[in-house]
């Protein structure tokens, strides 16, 4: 509760957004094991963005971790099969990356910026569901390098976002 | 009124959704669809997007699907002409709805390793074809005597989930079996069941909302070709088709009045013929 608080009053002097932050993000900015020091580009660069196909992204270190939004796991169902890429393959922005597959339909993936793919999830081998089950945390999908940071410019914010995913639904 | 929707549809830019401007609500009778100024249908002419929407606005709300017949093409041929299809929607955004039979082949989708090379090598010599694809769902047979149907739709003309399309083509499949007389149903195994056998296969790849493969129905298939694999990978159950539950021969004729009737009912659309030669497109109008 204090935790809260205490980023209420930073979000007051740097950032309108922060206080949108969902309750997801905020519990992701508090898990990580080293100690972390409050400061305005910390904060920022945890937020997740969104892009309009419902892929988020979220950057820590240079490094952004790709998934997909809990409306892109309603909308597909039980997901069997991720089809990710090999690490080290080059990524263009909005280039199909992989797919998921749920319900005998096969849905493609895109890449949210331009870069390279460090790391997959290999959990999601044995348990696909995880993109279910915990879509912005243990069922992320790749790691990737940042080649153009202004990209993150041209995605949504969680704010932005939860509008734009009104708007489908109208 | 009329004369602000013009101002706007002329001043906006030609952006793909507009979200502000609802069409009129879906309903069955035509006859108080509202006539437009010409200048307006000028307007809309200019953006595939505006397209699409116009059309739709002056329909109803219905979307139009193109029927396409194909006969009996190979597997090679109708993934290239649902290729054309899907690509078409980038510029010409227009829904289609490719129904054809294909010689005896196998195919499998994304999920490549329960199916290694030597064991779709085995499938080859029982003289069929066999194809990995980028659909949903595992390994399955189409031949003769099989409706194949291939809805190359746009979802954001129906609802952007593919959980819900999945869904509508099984509750159409299911609507068909019940002109017949066949009580069919799903099962938490995707694709549509009369008791512990399939009747109809279910398989979908989906990109940037557009649809591509489909389902296979089994009108009098060979249902031998069945037994040399396990279907859709799903042990302890068996196939069927519409001959084998109805005692006599139900052909793939007979039944794409059915499907095209059921999936016009289920997705709320209005479907015009097309032409099979792409160099030559109907500009449509009479529905199927």
């Amino acid at each position: 509760m204090a935790m809260r608080v205490a980023i209420r009053c930073l979000s007051a002097n740097f950032s309108p957004r922060l206080p949108a932050l969902s309750s997801a993000a905020t519990r992701l900015l508090w898990r990580s094991d080293s100690p972390r020091t409050l400061s305005t580009t910390s904060l920022l660069s945890t937020a997740l963005k969104f892009t309009d196909k419902h892929e988020w992204v979220r950057v820590e270190g240079g490094i952004g971790t790709v998934g997909i939004s809990n409306y892109a796991q309603e909308a597909l169902g039980d997901v069997v099969y991720c089809g990710l890429p090999e690490v080290g393959q080059r990524l263009e922005l909005l280039e199909e990356f992989g797919a998921l597959e749920s319900v005998k339909a096969a849905s493609e993936l895109y890449s949210p910026l331009a870069g390279e793919v460090t790391e997959i999830n290999t959990e999601l081998a044995e348990n696909p569901a995880l993109v279910n089950k915990a879509c912005y945390e243990e069922g992320w999908l790749i790691k990737m390098t940042i080649e153009k940071p202004e990209e993150l410019e041209g995605l949504m914010d969680q704010a932005a976002y939860d509008s734009f995913i009104m708007s489908l639904e109208d | 009124m009329e004369l602000n929707l013009f101002l706007f549809w002329t001043l906006s830019p030609l952006a793909g959704d507009l979200v502000s401007l609802k069409p009129p609500q879906d309903h069955e009778n035509h006859d108080d669809t509202p006539d437009l100024p010409a200048a307006l249908c000028v307007n809309a002419a200019s953006s595939p997007g505006l397209q699409v929407w116009f059309r739709s606005w002056m329909q109803g709300g219905r979307p139009t699907v193109e029927v396409v017949r194909l006969g009996l093409v190979s597997y090679q041929e109708a993934l290239r002409l649902q290729q054309v299809y899907v690509n078409r929607h980038r510029s010409d955004p227009a829904h289609a709805l490719l129904l054809c039979q294909h010689p005896p082949v196998y195919t499998t989708g994304i999920r490549h390793k329960p199916y290694p090379a030597p064991l779709l090598d085995r499938l080859r010599l029982l003289g069929a074809d066999v194809h990995r694809t980028n659909r949903g769902g595992l390994i399955t047979f189409h031949g003769p005597g099989q409706l194949v149907c291939y809805p190359i739709l746009h979802l954001g003309s129906f609802k952007k989930s593919v959980r819900w399309y999945v869904s509508e083509l099984e509750k159409t499949i299911i609507s068909v079996c019940s002109r017949f007389g066949i009580d069919a149903s799903t099962s938490p195994h995707t694709g549509v069941w009369v008791g512990d056998n399939k009747i109809c296969a279910v398989g979908i790849h989906c990109g940037r909302y557009v649809t591509s493969h489909g389902l296979a129905l089994n009108c009098n298939t060979d249902m031998s070709w069945f037994g040399h694999i396990v279907p859709c990978g799903i042990m302890g159950k068996g196939v069927t088709s519409l001959s084998a539950e109805l005692q006599r021969d139900v052909c793939v004729e007979e039944t794409v009045p059915q499907l095209l009737d059921a999936f016009r009912d289920r997705f709320h659309c209005l479907l015009t013929d097309g032409q099979t030669d792409k160099t030559e497109r109907d500009g449509g109008g009479s529905s199927a």
